[in-house]
């Protein structure tokens, strides 16, 4: 679904970035990725989105190279970034519109999808609403909504659960499944390790730009141990775990 | 008292910190950040020395017409109205700009201090405009006049008093303007349109003061007097600060000091008593929380991405403002060719020319000043990710913000046209060229405004003001948009008349060579890098 081999990306007159990472997500993963604050999510996943260019390495998504074919991979994915600044001049429903237009997805099945997704995350009343009135979990719900409407293989998230109501939390880690079930992916930044841990198959650890631990969740983290135990000890002295 | 005063300070240096994007220079580690930020000022700079070369150059020109002593009224007149017109469409924007706004009412602040320090603002931005202009006519005016070196005490004692009624007025226009649309539904097109029929009127009013008594241009180009008759009714401060400088009297220049600063202290507390209540009815959002999903329609993605720019457009005040005033400025022109015919326009301009045949030059120009398009990429701000994350080529992007500023230009070009075909009433090949040669000056500014601003993008910005009335691209793409026109008007305006039709001819393909070349280097663009 996804590979990323040796990626680096630095920021211009900056240290920060990533340096040579690798990564595999299989149809069906759910891949959390995590580190400290600056350690490099961000710029790995808007690499994935082709937000960001990169110097070096190769992203691959659905057998499709990004650097060949950017829209094709574009067009089999969908990101949620971790501030979702959306177009505040807009209604909810005309911002629906416009991805959905973007997408060229049918009349009949974006209303189909608007309806599903709206009406479970409760925002079907403020959709015609301009979304500068909407509250910080609104316009992630809004956006996490139009990253559904072409139905994406491969999902990428930043930081998603912040900001969420604890119904749409739920409701968010049930789309997931749905689309894991489906035959997609999910990749995903987040700081909350407990969630990290029951909801995801596997995890990735980075830290300073350079991954330090990635794999199968039941791999990196023994009988006993928590995520976080794991996370403390890898950022703490920078050892490499698991196999990926 | 002592508590509002230290509140100001802290609001004005916080407000100052990255004035003319001195804060990126300082501090930023992008070095891209910075080499913009390097060009703003060098932009800025070149403007300047050009403006003061001008200044010069016209100062001593009027000198030579023994017209000196009214050199430093005419020009404080000139340089007030400048900054009282742009201030109009700008005031509003830094004085009750939206940015920050929520951060700023919940920490223990005054409104006077915000306002106060908004206003300084204004004047650290207008005062090098009021230097570049007064300084070097003044001292044209110390050469020609050698009056002393006192004279240049006083001479710069006034600059610095200049910029201050302008900015007070438009702030107390801008402060009205506000107070009005923020009671209407389409706030940012009310806004808009009121600062500009402000402006349109505040301009129709001072033209027919000045052309009150019988005057012509030729009387004030030989009687002193009846310059400082016109100026007397147009601006009465310039008259009054102007001859305080010429006669070095320093009783006069503290009683403008103390009258100029009442101006300031009573618009400050006229606009800080309705601080809150005009940004909250302007800022305030309501939502219905009654909709229902009803039939939703697909449509092609051009027509997506220019219905999203036209809604980008519509949606802020300062952005239509301050590009609709070039469109605008077109439709008054061919107005008043249409009203009082071509002669009479020609006799204002400074050389004799073929009005009929320098007339799609002049629309052109009119039409090229400002654009939307040389700002519409830095607009997209933190939204810019939007854009880049979905499955787009530059070309529909690109092509949709070229296509709004067509859309939103096309209604007043075909009136300017149609007034100006009825005011000329040309021949085939000079109807030809009236529609053709604005038609692809607005093509090749759209084009070029957006060049300009793929090359200088700014997506992290403090106000939308700063990007529409600050940045590199509103400097470059505004004023660039219009050099052809410049260059192959100036050529047409020597060209012998039968030679005329050669030269329209030439510069109409130029113009559309180089907008096709500019256009398809765009298209190549990779928009993440920018």
């Amino acid at each position: 679904m996804l590979t990323i081999q040796h990626l680096t990306k630095h920021y211009k007159g900056s240290s920060k970035g990533v340096t040579d990472l690798s990564l595999t997500i299989e149809p069906g993963d759910i891949y959390a990725f995590i580190g400290h604050n600056g350690a490099g999510k961000t710029t790995t996943l808007k690499c994935i989105a082709g937000i960001h260019g990169f110097e070096e390495g190769e992203i691959c998504i659905n057998g499709m190279d990004l650097g060949k074919d950017a829209l094709g991979c574009k067009r089999s994915l969908a990101y949620i970034p971790d501030n979702p600044d959306l177009y505040e001049y807009l209604t909810g429903v005309q911002y629906l519109n416009f991805i959905a237009d973007v997408f060229q997805v049918e009349a009949e099945k974006r209303e189909e999808r608007v309806k599903k997704y709206a009406d479970a995350f409760e925002i079907t009343s403020s959709l015609g609403d301009l979304i500068s009135t909407y509250s910080h979990g609104m316009k992630q719900k809004l956006a996490i909504i139009s990253a559904l409407m072409h139905e994406p293989r491969l999902w990428v998230l930043d930081e998603p659960f912040v900001g969420l109501d604890p119904k749409a939390s739920v409701i968010l880690k049930d789309l997931m499944h749905e689309i894991c079930d489906r035959g997609g992916a999910i990749f995903f930044s987040t700081h909350v390790l407990d969630v990290a841990e029951k909801l995801c198959n596997k995890v990735a650890i980075i830290k300073d730009g350079v991954l330090v631990a990635s794999g199968e969740m039941e791999k990196i983290v023994k009988p006993g141990q928590t995520l976080e135990d794991i996370f403390m000890e890898v950022i703490g002295d920078g050892n490499k775990t698991g196999t990926d | 008292m002592g508590t509002k005063l230290a509140q100001t300070k802290i609001l004005t240096r916080t407000e100052l910190y990255n004035i003319f994007g001195i804060n990126v220079l300082r501090f930023s580690k992008d070095k891209r950040a910075k080499r913009r930020a390097v060009l703003l000022l060098a932009a800025y700079g070149f403007l300047a020395v050009m403006m003061m070369f001008y200044v010069g150059g016209f100062s001593f020109a009027l000198g030579q017409l023994s017209l000196s002593e009214a050199v430093p009224s005419y020009l404080i007149a000139i340089s007030s109205f400048f900054l009282f017109f742009l201030g109009i469409l700008k005031a509003g924007g830094v004085v009750f700009r939206k940015e920050g706004y929520d951060i700023l009412s919940s920490l223990p602040l005054a409104q006077g201090p915000i306002v106060a320090s908004r206003f300084l603002r204004l004047y650290i931005e207008d005062l090098p405009f009021a230097l570049a202009v007064l300084l070097p006519g003044l001292s044209v005016y110390a050469y020609m006049v050698k009056p002393g070196g006192a004279f240049f005490l006083f001479g710069f004692w006034a600059v610095l008093l200049v910029p201050i009624l302008p900015i007070v007025g438009a702030v107390f226009v801008s402060a009205l303007v506000m107070a009005i649309a923020s009671r209407m539904r389409y706030k940012s097109i009310a806004v808009s349109g009121l600062s500009i029929l402000v402006v349109l009127a505040i301009m129709a009013g001072t033209s027919r003061l000045s052309a009150a008594g019988e005057f012509s241009p030729e009387m004030w180009r030989d009687l002193s007097g009846t310059v400082f008759a016109v100026l007397e009714k147009v601006y009465p401060p310039a008259v009054f600060l102007g001859r305080a400088v010429v006669d070095m009297d320093f009783g006069k220049l503290l009683l403008g000091t103390v009258l100029f600063a009442l101006a300031f202290v009573a618009v400050a507390v006229f606009v800080s008593s309705c601080f809150h209540r005009i940004c909250r009815s302007l800022y305030g959002t309501s939502a219905k929380h009654n909709y229902q999903i009803g039939e939703m329609k697909r449509s092609f993605v051009l027509s997506a991405l220019v219905r999203r720019e036209l809604k980008r457009y519509f949606s802020s005040g300062a952005y239509i403002a301050n590009t609709i005033i070039g469109p605008v400025m077109a439709v008054v022109f061919a107005g008043a060719a249409l009203v009082t015919g071509t002669d009479r326009l020609a006799e204002f301009l400074p050389i004799p020319v073929d009005i009929g045949g320098f007339l799609p030059f002049v629309l052109a120009g009119i039409f090229s000043m400002m654009n939307a398009t040389c700002v519409s990429v830095s607009l997209e701000g933190k939204q810019w990710w939007i854009i880049n994350s979905l499955p787009l080529s530059p070309k529909p992007i690109l092509d949709a913000k070229i296509l709004m500023n067509v859309i939103l230009v096309l209604p007043f070009y075909l009136v300017s046209e149609v007034m100006l075909v009825l005011a000329v009433r040309p021949g085939l090949p000079e109807l030809i060229w009236l529609i053709l040669i604005p038609a692809e000056a607005i093509l090749f500014s759209s084009v070029f405004g957006l060049s300009v601003n793929l090359r200088f993008p700014v997506f992290t910005w403090e106000s939308e003001t700063s990007v529409v009335k600050q940045s590199v691209s509103s400097l470059l793409g505004g004023l660039g948009g219009i050099l052809p026109v410049i260059l192959f008007g100036g050529v047409a305006v020597t060209a012998e008349s039968g030679k005329l039709h050669v030269v329209k001819a030439i510069g109409s393909v130029v113009i559309l060579l180089i907008t096709v070349l500019l256009y398809q280097k765009n298209c190549r663009t990779d928009l993440k890098e920018l």
